[in-house]
């Protein structure tokens, strides 16, 4: 199937529990500390807290499909800027606010509210999510299902590639600039 | 993700979204992304100058409304380093370039979530967004504050951010507090009872009548500590005591907007305030709540009052009152921080400022005080403090392994002359 739509991936699923943790799991927090935000740098630390390998095994578009409270604890957005360097996007059971909002900034597609998701995959399951119809199809298992998704202004904001890029979008549209 | 709609028949609306409604010209529903002007924006000391390098990184050369922006010097007023100081000049710079409405500089305003209430900026209905969490301390007076991080920038540039309008967590509160137990006490037992799920993203709004007898001041309190599980924001819904606090403050009507009778609130709770005892947060989890008689006897070493949560008149006037006649214990060390300007001169003139100096505690410039990561008065390794802060993780003042225990300014400052954690009430 061809579909040429920003909004779907199409890959091979990472499946991961509940509380997967922000700081630790995610991307390791020397990286936080030193307050790195390069996608390059910080993609080859992505998830290692919990599987040292998985920047090497992840290929882009790939999802992560996680329980409930992913990234919880101290939302700092490197953890997503490292998804975001490996090309991957994500459905999770439930997430905070603060990481959601980390996960729009940094342009990672992301649907936040799938119910029971993990009891419905493994990983390596052939996945294809619309991340703007919520739509997600499990070629491996042979599903599909409807979960809610983003509203389309935050839609948007990943679309454009993340908070930096709709920034200088609305500057460029009404914003006095340089 | 929760995303509410209204049950079938005629729903009214929360205050918050009365509030977002007007901001944005038509009725929001929780869950609804929306781009709403505050109509003021604080800048604290520790993230302006970021802010100037990030404006001027993407561009910016002119502000969408300079006349909305406050910058307040509150996290590090008196500069500890050549590099602190060199941030401040930094932003004196850029408050002239960038023709900031409102700059207070070292020694002018205070505390940025107590001063601009304090001083008349901010009234029932308005929406306020700040670089900083504690930001919903302008709920004391029924504004709807709103911490960003780095969007901040695109606020100041363009006007706005997105935001999703947040559902109301309502808590119904009676009775009266007993004596030498403070709203402190409640707010620490409140975030222990509530379920942080729940709370997550949502706005905590206060209401019943049992806030004739909550004070402004203590109304800060109240709008502060939630947010330590993830509260959105919070709100006091204004009442006769926000309209008497506001009349000689603010120019104009003061409008006492309130959450309609049938609104639709993701959770409601109820309180009686009369049977609560004091109340200790225990390290590192300021929701890790017990009775204050499950840690009496603990040693300390450290004592501080004030911060954002616990630096106003009253809660000067609440330490005084257990400090007076007596002396700091000879193994603790005591600092108190009078949030603002017009604080620190109020206690003076009560005669508070004296019973804390004769009784051999430390009084810090107006701010956050030791609360703004332990720049000063920050606590060794090894020792214990117990103090009115708004978070005990480890490390929050200092060295990793000190032990911080979050209580009233009524018991720590009974501790702070003990020597150890106390009953309040047994002093006095």
């Amino acid at each position: 199937m061809i579909d040429a739509s920003p909004f779907v991936s199409r890959g091979r699923c990472w499946r991961f529990g509940d509380n997967v943790c922000n700081d630790g799991d995610m991307v390791p927090f020397h990286f936080v500390i030193a307050r790195e935000q390069r996608p390059e740098v910080l993609k080859d630390h992505s998830m290692t807290g919990l599987d040292p390998d998985f920047p090497k095994k992840a290929r882009a578009g790939d999802i992560v499909v996680a329980g409930r409270r992913f990234a919880h604890g101290n939302a700092h957005i490197q953890a997503f800027i490292a998804l975001k360097g490996l090309g991957l996007s994500v459905a999770v059971e439930s997430i905070p606010r603060g990481s959601l909002r980390n996960a729009v900034n940094a342009g990672v597609l992301i649907l936040p509210a799938c119910n029971d998701i993990t009891s419905e995959v493994e990983t390596g399951d052939e996945l294809e999510i619309d991340f703007a119809t919520g739509r997600a199809t499990n070629f491996t298992r042979r599903w599909e299902r409807i979960y809610p998704t983003l509203p389309t202004a935050l839609l948007d904001i990943i679309r454009r590639g993340g908070w930096e890029q709709n920034f200088r979008a609305r500057l460029a549209r009404g914003g006095i600039t340089r | 993700m929760a995303i509410h709609r209204p049950a079938v028949g005629i729903v009214g609306q929360t205050l918050t979204e009365k509030i977002l409604s007007r901001k944005v010209g038509h009725s929001v529903q929780p869950g609804e992304v929306i781009f709403p002007e505050p109509d003021l924006i604080v800048i604290h000391d520790w993230y302006a100058a970021n802010a100037g390098r990030v404006l001027k990184q993407f561009g910016v050369e002119r502000l969408h409304h300079p006349d909305r922006v406050m910058f307040v010097t509150d996290h590090e007023p008196v500069a500890v380093s050549a590099e602190a100081a060199s941030r401040q000049r930094e932003i004196r710079e850029i408050a002239k370039a960038f023709s900031i409405g409102h700059f207070f500089d070292v020694g002018r305003g205070g505390h940025g979530h107590l001063f601009p209430v304090q001083a008349g900026f901010v009234k029932p209905g308005m929406f306020i967004e700040a670089y900083d969490t504690h930001v919903p301390n302008y709920g004391s007076v029924g504004a709807l504050g709103i911490p960003l991080l780095n969007e901040i920038v695109e606020v100041m540039a363009v006007g706005s951010a997105w935001i999703r309008v947040p559902a109301t967590v309502r808590i119904h509160l009676t009775g009266r507090l007993s004596d030498g137990v403070l709203i402190r006490d409640f707010a620490q037992k409140l975030i222990a009872d509530l379920d942080a799920e729940v709370v997550n993203y949502s706005v905590v709004e206060f209401a019943g009548p049992a806030l004739e007898n909550v004070s402004v001041d203590a109304r800060f309190t109240l709008c502060n500590t939630p947010l330590e599980i993830g509260a959105k924001s919070v709100l006091v819904e204004p009442d006769a005591v926000t309209a008497e606090y506001l009349r000689d403050r603010v120019q104009g009507d003061v409008e006492l907007i309130r959450s309609d009778t049938n609104a639709a609130f993701a959770f409601v709770s109820s309180y009686d305030l009369s049977s609560l005892e004091p109340q200790v947060a225990l390290p590192p989890m300021p929701d890790k709540v017990v009775p204050i008689s499950a840690v009496a006897g603990t040693p300390i070493n450290h004592a501080f009052v004030g911060s954002c949560a616990s630096g106003s008149l009253a809660d000067m006037r609440d330490a005084a009152r257990f400090v007076k006649g007596r002396k700091i214990h000879s193994a603790v060390r005591c600092f108190i921080t009078p949030g603002t300007q017009e604080i620190f001169r109020q206690a003076m003139a009560e005669g508070l400022i004296d019973i804390f100096a004769s009784a051999g505690a430390i009084i810090t410039a107006p701010g956050c005080g030791p609360c703004a990561g332990g720049k000063i008065g920050s606590l060794g390794v090894g020792e214990v403090s117990i103090n009115t802060g708004t978070r005990n993780d480890y490390g929050r003042l200092g060295a990793r392994d000190a032990q911080i225990y979050l209580a009233s300014p009524a018991s720590v400052a009974a501790a702070a002359v003990t020597g150890c954690i106390v009953d309040p009430r047994e002093l006095s």
